[in-house]
């Protein structure tokens, strides 16, 4: 048995050229196959983990998916705004027990400015009801002394190389080169510690600060002539009037329906309010069909890469007449030569699988910062895990019964057919 | 990705903020929990209990609306065994159950339509282990077809829905 291994590894060896190239064709298949499922799995880990602890999503009339999209993920389209008034009676309804204004427009090169209060870093959650933590400093301060501090998330930090005492400028809209904010500089006095969510890639100001730097704009352009001064701004009524969304947390969860319909049919403006684990559900429902899609069609590659194998070996028994014939009246039966290709062939798919997973590897570790920067998914390394492994399992098993077909060939060869070839 | 996201989100832009959505064949589940409590909000076409959305004409038709109204009174709802759920109260509104001249208000303006209310209320000595809820409507109501639910619980939210083959919401 050894000595037939032994056999097929250097026989092997001998066509390592063929044979390698079937193996990177494998190998690309179980990487592509590997990162669908690893995508798949973490997008929805890191949308999930981004909406701990929030009952609902509140914001002007849209689809709840859309709402929570923008509102939480600041991705996608904007909603309209709705008014403060509305906002202060949800947040005084009676079955609330918090609520966190939220205003987005504004960006800072690129990573979107979120104007909030204070009370966002005490009640915004993540993963399993973590709350936010300071890497360094402190949330900016909710009075007028504040205006014009910021907090950063951590790849805002990371990659801008932002420290607390920083000054930053705040550009108008989500244009990398818009129109800035330029006579009112923020202050960081805070960090935040990473925490594979939006927060990362968000810049935090107050509320007041929104108003602040618009006071002299009008129509999304600086007003000529019109000049406040920061520290003149202060002075002005920088009360907010609209928000673009506010998130809700509730005293009793169970209420959540109810509030949900009460705020639905709120009578000042239309509002909705969403369940944004719901709302999730919903995308996700809707993107099965993808998912589906393009699992099948990874899975079609693999199926491919495997046929390229058995083309391979079959196409190699050809050529290994003389070879299998000489193993032959040497005293190898038909058995170890039937072996000697299900080995050939298992080997070169289990290599084709470490590869595959190596590259899957490689692939995260190249890929990663640039899929959390465009798609707020955070990808990261970790063994496979039990579906995974199952998937590597099945490609393994396919390759034994793609190899089948060349053992079976092998082990009809008669000896003579090999010893005295007609070509 | 963004734009397949951004696409089908219009796609699924579902007017959540629609009060009484109605759709033959499909009813409507809240489920939502709380400490002990387990909640269940049902809502039904008319339709799918019984066939038809009017106020009964013969006797046939008052039998099968007592027939729907009798089985949503068993309880159709099934947490899971380990939790040791036990029934608290319950609210079955029928509409047309007084006869015709009981018109349900609520659904004035919807012209031919007619919802059914169910809501349960479930108290469990052991709601960490609660991690399901059976129904046997689709048993009973042929006319439906799915069961649309929303949870808000523990365990965070989720939206699944409840077929004939798959009457077990599990999370």
């Amino acid at each position: 048995m050894k000595a037939v291994l032994l056999l097929a590894l250097k026989s092997a060896w001998a066509r390592r050229l063929t044979l390698g190239i079937t193996l990177v064709a494998i190998a690309l298949a179980a990487a592509l196959l590997l990162a669908v499922e690893r995508v798949r799995h973490d997008a929805r880990a890191s949308f999930a983990q981004s909406i701990a602890g929030v009952d609902l999503v509140v914001g002007a009339r849209t689809g709840s998916v859309q709402l929570m999209l923008y509102a939480v993920f600041h991705s996608g389209a904007a909603t309209n705004n709705i008014r403060w008034d509305s906002y202060a009676a949800i947040a005084s309804h009676p079955a609330v027990a918090w609520a966190v204004p939220l205003s987005l427009g504004d960006s800072h090169r690129g990573f979107p400015v979120l104007g909030t209060t204070p009370a966002y870093f005490d009640h915004v959650r993540y993963a399993d009801g973590r709350p936010l933590a300071f890497a360094a400093g402190r949330a900016f301060a909710g009075d007028i002394d504040g205006v014009f501090e910021t907090v950063v998330g951590s790849e805002v930090a990371r990659e801008l190389g932002y420290r607390v005492g920083d000054r930053v400028v705040v550009t108008h809209g989500m244009a990398e080169l818009g129109p800035e904010h330029a006579d009112k500089p923020f202050a960081v006095v805070g960090v935040l510690a990473p925490t594979g969510t939006p927060a990362d890639r968000t810049v935090h100001v107050s509320l007041e600060a929104i108003a602040a730097i618009h006071l002299d704009w009008a129509g999304g352009a600086p007003l000529p002539g019109l000049r406040i001064p920061a520290a003149q701004a202060r002075k002005f009524d920088l009360a907010p009037r609209e928000i673009t969304a506010a998130l809700v947390g509730l005293k009793n969860r169970a209420d959540v329906f109810r509030l949900q319909r009460h705020i639905n049919a709120y009578r000042g403006e239309p509002l909705l309010a969403a369940l944004p684990g719901v709302a999730l559900d919903e995308l996700w429902q809707t993107l099965a069909m993808v998912e589906k899609t393009l699992f099948a069609l990874s899975v079609l590659v693999v199926l491919v890469g495997l046929a390229g194998l058995t083309a391979t070996m079959l196409a190699g028994l050809d050529q290994r007449r003389r070879e299998l014939a000489i193993l032959r009246a040497l005293g190898a039966g038909p058995r170890e030569i039937f072996l000697m290709l299900i080995a050939e062939g298992l080997l070169v798919t289990a290599l084709g699988v470490l590869a595959g997973c190596g590259l899957l590897a490689a692939g995260i570790l190249g890929f990663a910062p640039l899929v959390q920067a465009q798609y707020g998914i955070h990808l990261a390394w970790r063994a496979p895990s039990g579906n995974e492994i199952a998937l590597l399992a099945s490609i393994l098993a396919t390759g034994l019964a793609a190899s089948l077909v060349p053992g079976w060939r092998a082990w009809r060869m008669s000896l003579a057919d090999g010893l005295t070839p007609r070509n | 990705m963004k734009r397949t996201i951004l696409f089908v989100a219009l796609l699924c832009a579902v007017p959540a903020f629609a009060q009484h959505k109605h759709v033959h064949g499909e009813g409507r589940l809240d489920v939502a929990i709380d400490k002990d409590s387990l909640a269940l909000n049902l809502e039904l076409p008319l339709d799918a209990a019984v066939g038809f959305e009017r106020a009964p004409k013969n006797d046939k038709e008052k039998a099968a609306l007592a027939a729907a109204a009798r089985v949503l009174d068993a309880v159709p709802f099934a947490p899971g065994a380990a939790a040791r759920c036990s029934l608290q109260s319950k609210e079955v509104r029928m509409p047309f159950a007084g006869g015709a001249d009981r018109h349900d208000h609520a659904h004035e303006g919807e012209d031919h339509h007619a919802d059914i209310e169910a809501s349960y209320l479930f108290r469990c000595a052991d709601p960490a282990a609660l991690k399901s809820v059976e129904t046997t409507l689709f048993k009973d109501f042929k006319r439906l077809y799915r069961l649309e639910t929303r949870r808000a619980g523990p365990a965070g939210q989720g939206a699944a829905r409840l077929t004939p083959n798959k009457p077990v919401l599990n999370w």
